[in-house]
């Protein structure tokens, strides 16, 4: 059975057409990612997923019920971890915790015990009387996913949980998701960090101006790049290699740079490495590395769409 | 039950926001004080029925007239001076001018009161009075069905002198300025209750949290009730506080009837929660805001919070636009009339009004989107 099915979803705000199409499974114990730049969708999907947007056209079932026939159902299968934080600075994380609990019908000792677990799940377990106003920013997002969790949902989705937050609540939050999948909760996670949806989802839709243009497992999805290639090299000092610099090369498709590295989008059949060295040489740039690169998710979203995520 | 829980959690959140609780409770305790204070001479302290005075006009004629009559007899023993209408004299100037407390007028289709507009308590006393004699009147009116003039006589000569004592019309004391103050500014709190329900909606919205309350397996009308019951169970606290406050602490007069007054209060409440929501989805972003701001000074300025409001004039007229006029008028009967009964047009209309309010909220709340 599948706890997610989407046929021919389809989402327009007047003339923008904010998901286009969409049609997906995902099944029981998956953690299904959705990666896709900003404003290609995702947020839109997932609230139409919520009942908190109501599709244009198509259907959504979760764990075979329509979610139109049968919301109660559905809603209650469903935990949401929204992309804005969705708490209450003003009430304790406990607070928060077990009024949302109770809104799912969970009431008396069973509704202390879930709280103080799901606090505790996240790590804001001795944190409990605490407002949220006081907390970081990390701390908030901890608590944003334990409101949603307590009530012991089928499927989770979490809707890029981790923006803006230190690498330390990240990894806290990347190893939550995985401890709640082997717990035995489906998960769709939402994210434009590509590093992220590698490491932890187990298949992936890449997802651009509302269409899902690739779906697969992470090795699915590199497999098919074989005509590109991606070679990195990192500078002593990068400045004087702004610009059009390596732009024109044969070959070259695409060359961004993050400090001194730079990363360069080639046609997989052009040798070129020798002309890009050459350039860069001249330019009296000093070089410190260089590298081939394994295809990556980076990589297949350049490829199909001619642009990087974060662009 | 769903629905108890958001209301539960919405008088939480309302007195955990110390600022603006403090702004609801101290701003009317202080004015209460200062104006109770102050204006202390704009009122009178005792009771003078010497000094009211009723103009009479009786172009009745047998049972009525009779009737009328036996009660001045009865009243004019208590102080209340009454003059009957000398030719040439319009009555309803005389009372502009200021020289009679009320004018009645009676014919035997009926009676008519007209009040005095400097002597709002004194016309309440009058307006008690001439309730009282109409009641027994049509009660003898009744009798008179089956039986003979001499009967209703009796009835009148029976009960003789008992319009005070029955109906209590003459109370103990009038409001001095700390009761009026005290009572019109709890109306006025009550009409606060407008300013929180504005945000009721939105509020989640911005925190975002309305995400979750909309994606829960729970009714959208269990989320507007528990919104809106947790706005009036709020501020009917903070009304009660006051109520309490200056009963306690400034002896302010409540009257005999506390629980009638507290009902006039809730239903105004429920009113001016019911017209923040709605002014809040008639004008989007905020433009609510501004309007229920406008409405509430407003109301509270012509509605009688800062200074009494006259009975008669162009200004007594339009104060009935306020509904503060109308909870302060019922509370002046409840409190000094001993009239419990005036508590309920005064609640007919603030839940009509409330009523109207939120059916005109309707296309907001059929909107199935919510992000
Ligand atoms: N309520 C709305 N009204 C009009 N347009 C909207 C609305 N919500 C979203 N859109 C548009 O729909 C498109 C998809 O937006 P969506 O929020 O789903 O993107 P996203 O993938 O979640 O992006 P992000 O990574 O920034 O969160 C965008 O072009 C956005 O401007
Ligand atoms: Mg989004």
């Amino acid at each position: 059975m599948n706890v997610l099915e989407i046929r021919g979803l389809t989402k327009k705000f007047g003339d923008v057409v904010a998901v286009d199409n969409i049609s997906l499974k995902v099944g029981q114990g998956e953690i299904f990612g959705f990666l896709g730049a900003n404003g290609a969708g995702k947020s839109t999907t997932i609230n139409m997923i919520c009942s908190l947007l109501q599709p244009t056209d198509g259907d959504i079932r979760i764990m075979d019920h329509d979610i139109k026939l049968q919301s109660r159902f559905a809603k209650q299968s469903l935990g949401i971890v929204p992309q804005d934080l969705a708490i209450y600075e003003d009430m304790s994380a406990y607070e928060n915790v077990s009024f949302f609990a109770g809104l799912y019908g969970i009431r008396g000792a069973l509704l202390k015990q879930r709280t103080q677990e799901a606090l505790e799940f996240v790590g804001l377990g001795d944190k409990a009387k605490s407002f949220p106003k006081n907390f970081s920013g990390g701390m908030k997002r901890r608590l944003n996913i334990a409101c949603a969790i307590a009530h012991k949902p089928k499927l989770i989705i979490m809707d890029e949980p981790t923006v803006g937050i230190d690498p330390q609540s990240r990894n806290y939050i990347l190893s939550s998701v995985r401890e709640l999948n082997e717990s035995g909760c489906t998960i769709i996670y939402t994210s434009h960090y590509m590093e992220e949806v590698e490491e932890i989802c187990s298949r992936i839709a890449i997802v651009d101006h509302g269409k899902i243009i690739a779906e697969g497992t992470k090795e699915q999805l590199t497999a098919t790049i074989t005509d590109t290639k991606d070679i990195v090299i990192e500078l002593k000092n990068a400045a004087g290699a702004e610009g059009d610099l390596l732009k024109g090369l044969p070959g070259v498709r695409k060359v961004s740079q993050e400090e001194n590295v730079i990363r360069i989008h080639s046609d997989a059949s052009v040798d070129n490495l020798n002309r890009i060295l050459k350039q860069l040489m001249a330019e009296d740039l000093e070089i410190r590395k260089v590298e081939e690169r394994e295809p990556n998710l980076e990589t297949v979203f350049l490829t199909l769409t001619g642009r990087n995520l974060r662009d | 039950m769903i629905a108890w829980l958001i209301t539960v959690k919405e008088v939480k959140q309302h007195f955990r926001d110390y600022r603006t609780l403090f702004f609801l409770l101290a701003f009317p305790i202080v004015l209460m004080l200062i104006l109770g204070i102050t204006l202390t001479n704009a009122f009178t302290s005792e009771v003078k029925l010497d000094g009211i005075s009723v103009l009479v006009n009786d172009a009745s004629s047998g049972e009525l007239s009779r009737s009328f009559a036996a009660f001045e007899g009865e009243l004019s023993h208590s102080g209340i001076a009454f003059e009957k209408l000398k030719p040439g004299m319009e009555g309803r100037e005389e009372i502009g001018s200021d020289h009679y407390t009320a004018y009645v007028q009676l014919s035997d289709t009926g009676m008519s009161l007209y009040s005095s507009s400097s002597t709002t308590v004194e016309s309440i006393i009058v307006q008690g009075m001439l309730s009282a004699f109409t009641d027994k009147y049509n009660a003898a009116a009744a009798v008179a069905q089956e039986a003979d003039s001499a009967e209703v006589q009796a009835v009148f000569a029976g009960s003789g002198g008992n319009y005070v004592k029955d109906e209590s019309v003459i109370p103990d004391r009038m409001p001095g300025s700390m009761d009026y103050y005290a009572m019109s500014m709890t109306v006025m709190v009550g009409l606060f209750g407008a300013m929180s329900a504005g945000g009721l909606i939105s509020s989640e919205r911005v925190r975002g949290t309305g995400v979750r309350l909309f994606a829960a397996p729970i009714r959208r009308s269990d989320i507007f009730i528990g919104k809106v019951m947790g706005n009036v169970v709020a501020n009917t606290l903070c009304i009660l506080i006051i109520v309490v406050f200056s009963k306690w602490v400034f002896k302010a007069y409540w009257g005999a009837h506390l629980a009638a007054v507290i009902a006039v209060l809730i239903c105004e409440v429920i009113m001016a929660t019911s017209f923040g929501i709605a002014a809040n989805s008639w004008i989007k972003n905020g433009g609510g805001r501004g309007l229920i701001m406008l409405v509430v000074q407003l109301s509270s300025f012509i509605g009688g919070a800062y200074f009494p409001v006259a009975d008669s004039g162009i200004m007594g007229t339009v104060a009935w636009l306020s509904p503060l006029r109308w909870a302060n008028h019922a509370l002046l009967s409840i409190i000094y009339n001993d009239d419990a009964a005036a508590a309920w047009p005064a609640m007919g209309f603030f839940l009509g009004a409330a009523l109207l309010l939120l059916l005109s909220t309707v296309d907001f709340r059929r909107n199935r989107e919510v992000v």
